[in-house]
């Protein structure tokens, strides 16, 4: 299997971090060398820093700031690693986290190599229980508002109260954007505590990733 | 006909900004005027995308002293305005809010508070109870809601206008960084579906008729000459807030009755307060919590109640002691032993609730 290079974007708190983290993990259970890169630089409050350690005993490669190398730079401190910068150049598969909206994409053109990479994807992330996305025409909109996207991920989800109903009714909102938008379904994302069982594809048949949430240990 | 921002009653998926935005068009807010601080900024980003949507407006001010007084001056110009902000931002406030407290004007203020004193940091405190509760050069008469997640951000704030203009004192919404950011689910709905009446906002200076002859006039004054004439005034604004504070005090209590220690929180800390408690009740102890809904005013008459009842109290904030003064005001004189779990400026988990009140009972 060829190189993966992964850009997983979208909008405030739509799974961005959650999806990246949980796709770094997927490939490196595969033996493959992978590097997850936190390229947040929107949003301090989130971000892979806390769990960062706990990602690499697990067997994936991560750029992310330490909240020691930052201090004293306040709310600055939410500038790019110099590593961050030439992700693109190291051995393996690179899954990069971007920060949200408009201005999360943007932060692409720092990546050396991103614009003109042939194997980079860019996956937007999606909850339709999300009131700015929760329409189709609501979703189309903002996946045209970001500019580039090659594929959208349902990661419809209410929290500890998902069931299997919203996450169906996320999945048929996000195939009904992505037939308007011309894009594919890359997948619905579930987490593996929800109530009830979905499969290996949902309810439009497209593949099921299984999510093993991480992002509640990353609020500093 | 425009469309009403939430057109039914669902379960969604938000951060505490977002449900901050969304409450106030459900509100039927017409402004926002506002200056960007962190934790609060993502108030006004929702709010300047949903706006043009649904014909609200807002405008950025060049910092919050003007942010406070273009909300009193929409507010006179007959818009329901707010504003939000935190730290050393409400600080500022402080000076327009006290205009509004003397002029007797409804504004709603949403205060997403930071670490301090000064700058400081931008997501976990609750060191700004003194200040929100009392600040300002005035007698603080004034309605302050701290919320506990996201169901109370999108219900407090929606009630935090009715309020505001019900009673036309100030009010404010006291959140903080972590349910700013944090995200939860919630039920958002239209408050008229539920059958809540949202308060009709009026020009309160240029209107229709001769002042005097066809109407009272408009008589809105910050300044006094006569150090009497202020006394009345006071006087009279205190004995108003005095009555009408029973009926705006709010609380939440559980297993009070007959605990021996009752644990009291408000805000993001009153959710750890209240997993330990519930755990610790499930297993036998005598113990119960209280939470302050309204900071000011206090349920002042159910705190003295339960400092009759039980024989400690236990305080639990992640500040310095600015709940247990003012509780310590409220239950003067009873003979509850007050003690205090004191965290200025970080989290409080459910597990150092547990520990503190194993400690005590």
């Amino acid at each position: 299997m060829s190189r993966i290079v992964e850009v997983y974007t979208g909008e405030y708190a739509a799974g961005k971090s959650e999806n990246a983290l949980n796709r770094a993990l997927e490939i490196a259970r595969c033996g493959r060398k992978v590097t997850l890169v936190d390229l947040d630089i929107v949003e301090p409050a989130y971000t892979l820093r806390p769990i960062q350690d706990e990602l690499r005993r697990m067997g994936v490669g991560v750029i992310a700031w330490r909240t020691e190398d930052t201090a004293g730079l306040g709310e600055a401190g939410t500038t790019l690693h110099p590593a961050a910068r030439w992700a693109l150049r190291r051995e393996g598969d690179v899954i990069l986290d971007l920060g949200y909206g408009t201005e999360g994409i943007r932060t692409l053109n720092l990546v050396v190599g991103a614009n003109t990479n042939p194997r980079l994807k860019v996956y937007n992330v999606v909850n339709t229980c999300r009131p700015l996305t929760a329409g189709v025409r609501d979703v189309v909109e903002q996946v045209r508002a970001m500019g580039r996207s090659d594929g959208l991920i349902n990661n419809t989800h209410l929290g500890p109260e998902t069931t299997v109903s919203v996450v169906q009714d996320g999945a048929r909102k996000v195939a009904a954007a992505a037939k308007i938008l011309g894009l594919r379904v890359t997948a619905t994302a579930v987490a593996k505590s929800i109530d009830g069982t979905i499969g290996r594809s949902d309810c439009m048949g497209n593949p099921v990733r299984e999510l093993r949430l991480m992002m509640h240990k990353a609020f500093w | 006909m425009l469309q009403k921002p939430i057109r039914e009653e669902k379960r969604a998926f938000m951060t505490g900004n977002e449900v901050v935005a969304w409450a106030a068009m459900a509100a039927g807010a017409d402004i926002m005027y506002g200056y960007p601080i962190t934790p609060q900024n993502e108030i006004m980003h929702y709010w300047t995308r949903l706006a043009p949507k649904y014909q609200k407006k807002f405008l950025q001010t060049e910092d919050e002293l003007s942010a406070g007084f273009t909300t009193i001056g929409g507010v006179m110009a007959g818009r329901k305005a707010f504003t939000a902000t935190a730290g050393p931002g409400n600080i500022l406030m402080q000076e327009p809010m006290s205009m509004a407290e003397m002029m007797r004007l409804p504004a709603v203020v949403v205060v997403q508070q930071r670490g301090g004193p000064s700058t400081a940091t931008v997501i976990y405190s609750q060191q700004e109870v003194t200040l929100t509760a009392t600040g300002g050069n005035g007698e603080g008469m004034r309605v302050v809601y701290s919320t506990a997640g996201h169901q109370d951000l999108f219900d407090y704030t929606i009630k935090a206008f009715n309020t505001a203009w019900k009673y036309r004192f100030p009010t404010f919404v006291l959140g903080d960084g972590y349910q700013a950011k944090m995200r939860e689910s919630l039920t958002v709905y239209d408050p008229a579906a539920r059958g809540v009446e949202l308060a009709e906002p009026e020009p309160l200076v240029g209107r229709e008729g001769v002042p005097g002859k066809d109407r009272p006039p408009s008589q809105y004054r910050n300044t006094f000459n006569l150090e009497e004439e202020l006394y009345e005034k006071v006087i009279g604004d205190a004995r108003e807030y005095e009555k009408i504070a029973p009926e705006i005090a709010e609380y939440q209590s559980y297993g009070i009755e007959d605990a021996h220690l009752a644990v009291v929180a408000h805000g993001v800390v009153f959710r750890a307060v209240r997993e330990a408690v519930e755990k610790l009740t499930a297993q036998g102890l005598k113990v119960g919590y209280f939470r302050p809904v309204t900071l000011r005013p206090l349920p002042v008459t159910q705190i003295r109640d339960l400092a009759a009842r039980v024989q400690k109290m236990l305080v639990v904030e992640s500040a310095y002691g600015q709940l247990a003064r003012l509780l310590k005001e409220a239950a003067s004189g009873t003979p509850a032993e007050i003690v205090t779990y004191l965290k200025p400026g970080i989290g409080v988990t459910a597990g150092e609730v547990e520990t503190k009140i194993r400690e005590l009972v």
